[in-house]
């Protein structure tokens, strides 16, 4: 059953792109981490192919700690911070909705309330949350920590900071501010509701130091796979970013994620927009080319990294031209394990070629027509209210994907008309959340 | 002076709203100034056409008035966060240095280092930080319920806290990116250096997982005038600015800074000395004159009473009317009354009188070449090295600056006549500093 009018596409930015090794291509700037110019670029093109938001990755720590392959595994050991970068894009960018990745596990809600507010006035109603919780050990190293808090205990502190946050936001009501010069009042004290937080987690006093977003909230985006991390989503993601492998498996998502929404009495629920990895051409040919020129830049050594990873064992030593050799025994449950194996040797791979279809994963890569008909077939059979789309490569792939796709996807009537000056929110039909008084109040205490 | 510095240096103090307390009720104020980006980035160009050293973002991580009532006669209930402001500002600018305050009480190194490295990457070397270590006692209770900590206690943790975000600055050295599309090489881990940092408040990895920064380490600014701040500053601050209003605590201030700083062996001349400064221009005397006392009219007289109690807590004033002196000043942790402190001659004055100073925030109302006068001799006379302007009001204040105050300085060979560099650090004439591993 299609949900909605219009298909929703948000643009997947990690410097350079996803592809760990895409910074070794000719047209990838290999600073694109630290360079404003460079991402100021892909901004623009997202904008001008209609893409709803840019969307940022990020993680507290370079997750490599192995030397040998973290100083091949290219620009993720160099990148700015996603919040600074952003707000950097604001007055470069007109009317795309800026999504933001911060972790609750590692920051204080006084702090990100500020600055998602902050970003949402200087962007004029653009801002965006990716709620996430944290992967890595690396990330608990740099604060304080040995390993990183257990899955469960992240999602409670997750849920608490959300409220935390959203308390805070609504310090004020939304015609607090004034300025009347003839009265001398800035806001009127009857529009300010501190909120005075006291959880498990958390004790916070408000007021925030800024009035109420624009957006009310910035929109709140999250990619909870486990039980507990969908519930969260269900409670509080206006967008929902996932990995499905294919149509019937993101339709079952879709519709889980829909009810578990309305079953705590949100109406609509989330956007679903599945991840899509894509290389576009003007026809298969040209795109599987690029495909290749993208996969000859793969690096052995951080080739082997990730297929030890998959592998659950050490396969840096194996030789790349053979066959996969026989595997040592392992306790360790990997479902990745079984599949790979099977693959290799129902088809004869070499350990290369195993190496490189695993990092390729489920990318796309077709003429703008078969990109245009996985999206439409997606949408059509709710599988999908939109995409995240993910390039490889930047700004490469994305330039083809607004230049060849896009088009496509507007000739068959899929998308939206932009209209400048509207917030993410208006644009994704996303209701504006009323002003809540809170629970309880710094002014009641006192 | 510095040697070989002819020229003083000067900065924007962006309080949006306006320095003092009412001006934002002029007929020509921009009231909604504090969350109006197009207009506070048109204030910045309007500071680069003078070749201005720097943006200065003041913060709080709390309501910085307590009564609700007086705070919301003033313009300091909202404002941006300065890091993502000046990350918005960076994109519009290309001069100008990005000075953006941070708290070392209620922050966490890695996020610091991180946001101050990007922000120097992003502005292509114009990052500053100002270094607090929070002023407002409710700050705490954004972070907790924990009292707010005793200055020693903060600036332990400060000088804990600069150590781990150098380290984390100086993770690659400047040599370490390779981007070699050739060999697949990005980084020479033989530069790498993990911050590896067990201290008593932080226990921090590393890398931080940025290059480093294009000034090495943005600058560091700095206002400490108890003797564990000046301590603090004159060590690691490289811009340090202070509230003196009167010439010769100013001098004081000036020699004990640079004589400090040479016992902890730095050249003096690489730590700079900025007045905070709040020039009320017109075109003559009479005219500024009149003009703050307009913008005295129109305070509230709950802001009154709020701006001299709200510092000196402990001080008690019932019986007193706005006309008495200040009854006797008690001792006080509170930071706050340091700034009341700064402020010459209190015990000459009356309570309304020493109101409308901190009002004004030490506003200097003046035609351009008594302004300039001024300026100039402060700078001749040891001072202060450049100054931080903190304008009455947006645009005005500034603009009569620019267009009037700046050339009278050029015309006096006091004032540069264009950015002599590319960085902050360049354009201050400051060192660039190795990596601390080195």
């Amino acid at each position: 059953m299609r949900r909605n009018d219009f298909v929703r596409l948000c643009a997947f930015i990690k410097p350079g792109g996803s592809y760990a090794s895409a910074w070794r291509l000719p047209d990838v700037p290999a600073d694109a981490g630290v360079s404003l110019d460079a991402v100021a670029r892909v901004a623009r093109t997202a904008e001008r192919g209609r893409f709803d938001a840019l969307f940022f990755p990020d993680t507290l720590a370079m997750p490599w700690t192995d030397q040998e392959v973290a100083h091949r595994h290219g620009l993720i050991s160099d990148v700015v911070d996603p919040i600074v970068l952003v707000a950097a894009l604001a007055p470069l960018t007109k009317n795309i909705g800026l999504m933001v990745t911060a972790s609750t596990t590692y920051n204080e809600p006084y702090h990100l309330a500020r600055y998602f507010a902050s970003l949402d006035h200087l962007s004029g109603g653009r801002a965006g949350w990716n709620l996430v919780t944290s992967l890595t050990d690396p990330e608990a190293w740099n604060f304080g920590r040995d390993t990183h808090l257990d899955h469960a205990e992240r999602l409670a502190r997750a849920e608490e900071f959300y409220d935390v946050v959203c308390g805070l936001w609504d310090s004020f009501t939304d015609d607090a501010f004034v300025y009347d010069k003839e009265s001398g009042r800035v806001f009127h004290p009857e529009g300010v509701f501190a909120p005075r937080h006291r959880g498990e987690h958390f004790e916070v006093d408000g007021p925030l130091t800024v009035s109420r977003p624009p957006q009310g909230r910035p929109v709140i985006a999250q990619a909870g796979a486990s039980p507990a991390g969908r519930k969260l989503a269900a409670r509080v993601a206006d967008l929902v970013f996932a990995i499905e492998a294919n149509r019937e498996a993101a339709a079952r998502q879709a519709a889980e994620l829909r009810d578990a929404a309305a079953a705590m009495g949100r109406e609509g629920g989330p956007l679903f927009l599945p991840a899509l990895t894509v290389v576009p051409g003007r026809t298969r040919t040209e795109a599987e080319d690029a495909m290749a020129r993208l996969e000859a830049t793969a690096d052995p050594t951080v080739m082997l990294a990730n297929l030890s990873f998959y592998l659950g064992c050490d396969a840096s030593q194996f030789p790349l031209d053979e066959p996969l050799p026989p595997l040592p025994p392992t306790n360790a449950s990997i479902s990745s394990r079984d599949r790979l194996v099977a693959e290799a040797t129902a088809e004869g791979l070499t350990v290369r070629e195993l190496a490189l279809r695993q990092d390729r994963a489920d990318t796309l890569v077709g003429s703008a027509e078969d990109v245009a008909d996985h999206i439409q077939e997606w949408f059509e059979s709710g599988a999908a209210d939109g995409f995240t789309v993910i390039p490889p490569y930047l700004p490469g792939a994305l330039d083809d994907f607004v230049d060849l796709v896009v088009p496509e996807l507007d000739r068959r009537g899929l998308l939206r008309p932009v209209r400048d000056g509207e917030t993410l929110r208006e644009r994704l039909s996303l209701r504006r959340p009323a002003h809540r008084v809170p629970a309880r109040t710094a002014a009641e205490d006192d | 002076m510095r040697a070989g510095v002819p020229t003083m240096s000067l900065g924007c103090f962006l309080q949006a709203g306006g320095q003092h307390v009412s001006a934002w009720r002029l007929p020509d104020a921009h009231a909604r100034a504090s969350l109006d980006f197009p207009f506070l980035a048109e204030m910045a160009g309007l500071c680069e056409q003078a070749y201005m050293d720097a943006m200065f973002l003041p913060d709080s991580l709390a309501a910085w008035v307590g009564d609700l009532d007086v705070m919301s006669r003033t313009t300091r209930g909202e404002h941006f966060e300065p890091t993502t402001m000046l990350g918005a500002l960076s994109a519009v600018t290309e001069h100008i240095g990005l000075v953006a305050t941070a708290t070392s009480t209620y922050n966490h190194p890695y996020h610091v280092a991180r946001k101050f490295a990007s922000l120097d990457h992003l502005s292509k070397g114009r990052a500053g930080w100002n270094l607090v270590t929070s002023l407002v006692p409710a700050e705490s209770r954004s972070f907790g319920t924990a009292p707010f900590p005793s200055r020693g206690e903060r600036y332990d943790r400060a000088e804990e806290f600069l150590e781990v975000v150098r380290k984390l600055w100086d993770s690659y050295s400047d040599e370490a990116m390779l981007r070699n599309r050739e060999t697949g090489r990005y980084y020479d881990p033989a530069e790498l250096h993990l911050a590896e940092h067990h201290g008593e408040r932080f226990r921090v990895r590393g890398p931080l997982n940025i290059s480093r920064p294009p000034q090495g380490h943005p600058v560091i600014f700095q206002a400490g005038n108890s003797p564990r701040g000046r301590d603090f500053a004159s060590r690691n601050g490289e811009v340090l600015f202070t509230a003196q209003s009167a010439l010769d605590e100013a001098q004081e201030y000036y020699r004990d800074i640079k004589s400090r700083a040479a016992a902890a062996g730095r050249d003096p001349d690489d730590v700079i000395i900025w007045r905070g400064f709040a020039p009320l221009v017109a075109p003559t005397q009479e005219e500024a004159d009149r003009l703050e006392s307009q913008i005295n009219e129109l305070l509230h007289e709950d802001v009154i009473w709020d701006l001299v109690q709200g510092p000196l807590p402990n001080v008690d004033f019932s019986g007193c009317t706005l006309d008495d002196p200040l009854p006797a000043l008690a001792e006080s942790a509170d930071g706050r009354q340091d700034l009341l402190h700064g402020m010459a001659g209190l015990d000459r004055l009356s309570i309304r009188e020493i109101a409308l100073m901190a009002a004004g925030g030490g506003v200097v109302a003046g035609s351009p070449t008594r302004i300039a006068d001024e300026l100039q001799e402060w700078f001749e006379s040891d001072g202060a090295d450049g100054f931080l302007l903190a304008f009455p009001y947006y645009p005005t204040s500034l603009r009569l600056f620019v267009d009037h105050v700046v050339p009278e300085l050029q015309r006096r060979g006091l004032y540069r006549t264009g950015y002599p560099g590319k960085t902050l650090r360049e354009n201050l004439g400051l060192p660039r500093p190795q990596e601390v591993w080195r």
